[in-house]
């Protein structure tokens, strides 16, 4: 169906390949930069990844002017402006974010900071509230989860009010996007799933909420087929060159197309669970997928059974809601090989969540901006329910 | 005949000022309705106990406001004691703002063509402030809905239309029992 009105936008250019690092000084150079600035973590340093940015700078006229790698699991508003002061003072003209969704957040908070000339970024929270163009940022991931590389989003930790804070804004777009395998090679089995498994339910999310649309439909499925092609061969085997540019690939698209369509219920119980239990990101929407699926057939059955054809399920005539039940059953034969081969939990009590906390869970869950974007109402009961069932 | 009324049509929309009237009308209608929509919250948290249920946990002065960007009619509303509180027209320093982008987006949800939800799900609403508290706000819109229109409305307009027991009919007598006199009061 065509929906009644829809917007897309994506501006970011995006370089692929085994060796996509050698670019990055080129690409420095038509975005008149000079000196970057790398925003990343310590486990990115520990595991030799900054060598190879470091190596992509040698011979050009390029520089990079500091490394922070103290990116956190959760950036705060307090690290970002601490950065921000950093990046002037060592005078680098770009940020060069290589690591997860956090060490891209924290060059997004950063770069909102310094842009928009304020120390206060507790009062740009909100969507389109950012008024001036950003400083060039060039995000490098290193899992092949978040699409953080082609999302307007950031996220930020509030300290002083202990909550999680979104921006939202076309600006917060990176202008680059490398998608280099040597990048991920060394991202443990368990996390290669949990993070494909983020971007399966990425793409799933963008592919059945209120803001589908044709455009990203198109993102969607080929994210869907890509990580049904190539998740387990990068759980299987981490030094599969394809398999986990792939994925990269899988993550980039499935970014793109949340970040137009948005995701729905299963994102807003995975933040809920990282928000009161600190589940990661990937693993609560691993384990949550098969649920909230089940959960939204009665609404959008068609959409759900169109999936069953993408995850590689047979496609033969049955009733809508039948095929959207095969679907759930793909989508937990997945998690069970993942289980089996990575030790990904597929219960919520595997992954350290207390019952006593699923009130806490299901409170937090209808608060999240991600339910807006879910087909169908859920209320607190009912999340409740959807959680008990996960347990 | 359809042909004449076309033709008609595009004159009278080309004659000059005819965009300004336009313009003028989609102004007044918003700001008619937004100031109807104000006294509701206060009519229907005085009647309706799942309202009062859903800002039992708001901070107290909780102030949000509902809009139409760039220059348009706004009003702003606040959390106090059991209730929420009109205070009239304008931003007054609210935490959290909910603004349509253009008079035709805040056309469709004011005149109830269309749901909150979907005018956010079609990128028709910025929102400013704490996106948790936003879908507090939204909820209790949706239930001041549901009082203020009639049934077949609020299947169109909402997600899931509330369970109406005869209670609840009894309640949406009283809320529009005391609309009009709530919306004088404010206009006085």
């Amino acid at each position: 169906m065509i929906p009644h009105y829809y917007q897309h936008f994506c501006p970011v250019k995006i370089l692929s390949g085994h060796n996509a690092l050698s670019n990055i000084p080129y690409e420095m150079d038509i975005l008149g930069c000079r000196r970057a600035m790398v925003v990343t973590d310590k486990g990115v340093v520990d595991a030799g990844l900054i060598n190879l940015v470091r190596e992509a700078f040698a011979g050009s006229d390029k520089e990079i002017g500091c490394v922070f790698d103290e990116a956190p699991p959760d950036s705060s508003n307090r690290l970002v402006n601490k950065l921000a002061r950093l990046f002037e003072k060592e005078m680098c003209d770009c940020f060069l974010a290589v690591g997860g969704g956090s060490a891209l957040d924290t060059a997004k908070g950063a770069n909102i900071v310094i842009s928009e000339g304020t120390d206060d970024i507790l009062s740009l929270q909100g969507n389109e509230i950012i008024k001036k163009d950003l400083l060039p940022m060039i995000a490098v991931p290193t899992t092949s989860g978040t699409g953080s590389e082609v999302t307007k989003v950031a996220v930020i930790y509030n300290e002083e009010k202990n909550v999680k804070m979104a921006f939202v804004s076309d600006r917060l777009y990176p202008r680059v996007a490398v998608l280099d395998s040597r990048m991920t090679m060394t991202v443990p089995p368990k996390l290669t799933a949990a993070t494909g498994m983020d971007a399966l339910t990425h793409a799933i999310e963008a592919y059945t909420c209120l803001q589908k649309n044709p455009i990203d439909d198109v993102f969607a499925r080929a994210a869907i087929e890509l990580i049904r092609k190539y998740l387990v061969r990068a759980v299987e085997n981490g030094r599969d060159e394809e398999a986990r540019l792939g994925m990269a690939n899988a993550s980039l698209l499935a970014g793109i197309a949340f970040s137009n369509s948005m995701v729905g219920m299963v994102h807003a119980m995975a933040h809920a669970c990282g928000g009161v239990c600190h589940v990661p990101h990937g693993v609560a929407n691993a384990i949550l997928l098969p649920y909230g699926l089940e959960y939204n057939i009665p609404g959008i059955p068609c959409y759900i059974a169109e999936l069953s054809g993408m995850l590689g399920g047979s496609i033969e005539y049955l009733e809508e809601k039948e095929q959207a039940m095969v679907t759930v059953s793909l989508v937990r034969n997945l998690l069970s090989r993942l289980n089996r081969i990575s030790g990904l939990p597929v219960r919520l009590s595997e992954a350290g969540v207390p019952e006593d906390k699923l009130p806490a869970i299901a409170s937090a869950t209808i608060n999240d901006g991600a339910m807006a974007f879910n087909p169908l109402e859920v209320s607190y009961d009912e999340a409740l329910e959807v959680l008990r069932k996960a347990y | 005949m359809d042909d004449v009324l076309k033709r008609t049509v595009n004159q009278v929309r080309s004659l000059p000022g005819f965009p300004a009237l336009q313009a003028g009308v989609k102004h007044v209608l918003c700001s008619t309705v937004l100031s109807v929509l104000g006294p509701a919250f206060e009519v229907v948290g005085r009647h309706v106990p799942e309202f009062r249920k859903e800002i039992e946990s708001w901070e107290e002065g909780r102030r949000f406001s509902l809009g139409v960007l760039p220059n348009g009619p706004a009003i702003t509303l606040e959390k106090r004691g059991s209730a929420i509180h009109y205070l009239g027209k304008g931003l007054k320093s609210p935490h959290i703002t909910m603004s349509f982008k253009s008079y035709d987006s805040a056309l469709l949800v004011l005149m109830s063509i269309m749901g909150s939800h979907q005018a956010f799900a079609e990128n028709r609403i910025l929102v400013k402030g704490d996106l948790a508290q936003t879908m507090e706000v939204n909820r209790v819109v949706n239930i001041v809905n549901a009082y203020l229109l009639p049934g077949m409305v609020v299947k169109k307009v909402l997600k899931r239309a509330p369970q109406m027991t005869l209670k609840s009919y009894i309640n949406k007598g009283k809320v529009y029992a005391g609309l009009v006199p709530a919306v004088v009061r404010h206009l006085i």
